[in-house]
């Protein structure tokens, strides 16, 4: 899934910009890596692209979605294809892991064998099948976010959106983490992420998408953080 | 089916979840629905007996005396008048023989009067007691009628009991309404507000809105249904005894009251439809309000 910005500024009310006049273009199977300082509309441009934000001024298209233009009740098929992983885990405290990420399919009248053929694949991909009958408050925030990676790949999407999946991570568990998103990207997955950890971004060698209050600074193949 | 199967399993756990919350929604849906159908069952009961006593009210204009009126010409114009429903026509000896057979043992006394003198009259029906007083008044302006006989004190309490009775049925039915439809708009409105977090991941990770709101909805009909069902048991459970101590203490009303059980069922059934009906509606409303507030990109 490709993802274009074309002239993109969101303005908070009253005058708050936290994107200025954004122009970029991410292929199918990229990976990304969105950086920049707390406040530099990095989440903001992951918000535009899950559409739970609109853009003030300019264009959003992923995939054959215009997200400006797209009608209300095409949002959650589009969202279908985008898996997201944020920081805070976004998952539900009164069901376990199973059912957290079985849940996601089951939005999608996915019948109840297929979903608990493909809930075991994921889960088992996060290597969490042990701990699958624990709630989220049950685990560590490394578990808590492989659960929420394991239901962003539940939909098989075309596109993983991260929102600084390492944050509350120690090193070692945020390298596990990488690892299963490397993966996922190896499979053809477009994947952006946005982050504040130096050492991913220059071991990695990515696409880099610096952000400075709200304006693109720098767009660069296999940049350093 | 897959879909049904998630969504009443989303419902049941609904319905857990906040236990205590749907019991007392289900008492008070269940008493205002109780309510709601004895006012009805008693404004109709009441509605029958006023219409038979307005069936019952007849007026009687008696005609001047006089040998050269013409009384087909005189019944013709009375039956053109507005509010005139049946009339007959009694000469002065149908009208003594009426008499004689009313007073049976002591009817030797009208003998004493020697000539009848009792003039040609007409018996009329209308169909409403507030129409009694508008015939009196068309009536009072014909030459030919000399007195006017009718139960004029009865017909006006007969409107006014039946106005007062159909107001205070309304206002009790809005009443039991408004207040079933806040207990059941709240409760789900608590339920809403209480997976606000989890109906956001939902439509965050491709849950269509109506996939979201579909096991609230099913919580908030039915509950009010279930509600509905208590009051139809509280109705069969008062109605039918009340019937009974009425027959035996005012055998009178006998012939106004609704007795007929099937009609009662019918008035049941109708009820809980009813009942589920206000419970789907306030629920679809209070889901697509707070859905579409916490899903609307900024």
């Amino acid at each position: 899934m490709n993802i274009n910005f074309s002239g993109v500024s969101k303005i908070f009310e009253p005058d708050i910009a936290a994107l200025i006049d954004i122009n970029i273009n991410i292929e199918q199977g990229e990976f990304v890596y969105v950086i920049g300082q707390t406040g530099s509309g990095k989440s903001t441009l992951l918000r535009l692209i899950t559409r739970e934000l609109l853009p003030s001024r300019g264009s959003i298209s992923v995939g054959d979605f215009n997200l400006r233009k797209m009608r209300k009740s095409d949002v959650p098929y589009y969202r279908r294809d985008v898996g997201l992983v944020a920081q805070d885990f976004k998952l539900i405290p009164s069901l376990t892991v199973y059912e957290n990420i079985a849940f996601v399919m089951e939005t999608m009248s996915v019948p109840k064998k297929l979903v608990e053929e493909r809930a075991k694949e994921v889960i088992n991909q996060v290597g969490l099948w042990r701990k699958r009958f624990m709630k989220p408050n049950q685990l560590s925030g490394g578990e808590q976010q492989r659960t929420a990676i394991a239901r962003a790949l539940a939909n098989s999407p075309s596109l993983f959106i991260a929102d600084e999946p390492t944050g509350n991570l120690d090193f070692h568990t945020a390298a596990d983490v990488m690892k299963i998103l490397f993966s996922i990207n190896a499979a053809g997955v477009t994947v952006v992420m946005s982050t504040h950890n130096q050492n991913i971004v220059n071991s990695t060698r990515k696409r880099v998408i610096e952000l400075d209050n709200g304006k693109l600074i720098r767009d660069e193949m296999g940049g350093l953080y | 089916m897959t879909t049904l199967k998630y969504v009443l399993r989303d419902m049941f756990r609904l319905l857990i979840h906040h236990w205590v919350l749907g019991l007392l929604t289900l008492i008070t849906a269940g008493v205002m629905l109780w309510i709601l159908g004895i006012t009805t069952l008693f404004s109709l009961n009441l509605e029958n007996l006023l219409l038979r006593l307005e069936s019952e009210l007849t007026v009687q204009a008696y005609l001047v005396r006089d040998n050269t009126l013409n009384i087909e010409e005189i019944a013709e114009k009375i039956q053109k008048l507005e509010y005139v429903y049946t009339m007959k026509i009694y000469s002065p000896s149908d009208s003594l023989a009426k008499l004689q057979e009313k007073m049976g043992s002591h009817s030797k006394a009208l003998d004493m009067l020697g000539e009848n003198p009792i003039p040609y009259n007409f018996e009329i029906h209308v169909h409403k007691a507030e129409e009694v007083e508008k015939l009196v008044e068309e009536l009072r302006a014909m030459p030919e009628v000399d007195d006017i006989v009718y139960a004029g004190m009865v017909v006006r309490r007969i409107s006014a009991l039946s106005r007062i009775s159909s107001r205070v049925a309304l206002i009790m039915f809005i009443l039991s309404v408004i207040i079933t439809a806040l207990v059941v708009y709240n409760t789900i409105h608590i339920s809403l507000y209480s997976r606000r977090e989890e109906i956001g991941i939902m439509y965050l990770v491709g849950a269509t809105k109506s996939y979201i709101a579909s096991p609230f909805v099913l919580e908030g009909t039915l509950l009010a249904f279930f509600g509905a069902l208590i009051a139809v048991g509280g109705i069969i459970g008062t109605y039918f005894p009340g019937i009974i101590l009425l027959q035996t203490n005012l055998p009178v009303l006998n012939s106004s009251l609704i007795t007929d059980k099937n009609t009662i069922f019918r008035f049941c059934a109708l009820l809980a439809g009813f009942g589920a009906t206000l419970g789907w509606v306030c629920s679809y409303l209070v889901v697509s309000r707070f859905i579409n507030s916490i899903t609307r990109p900024e």
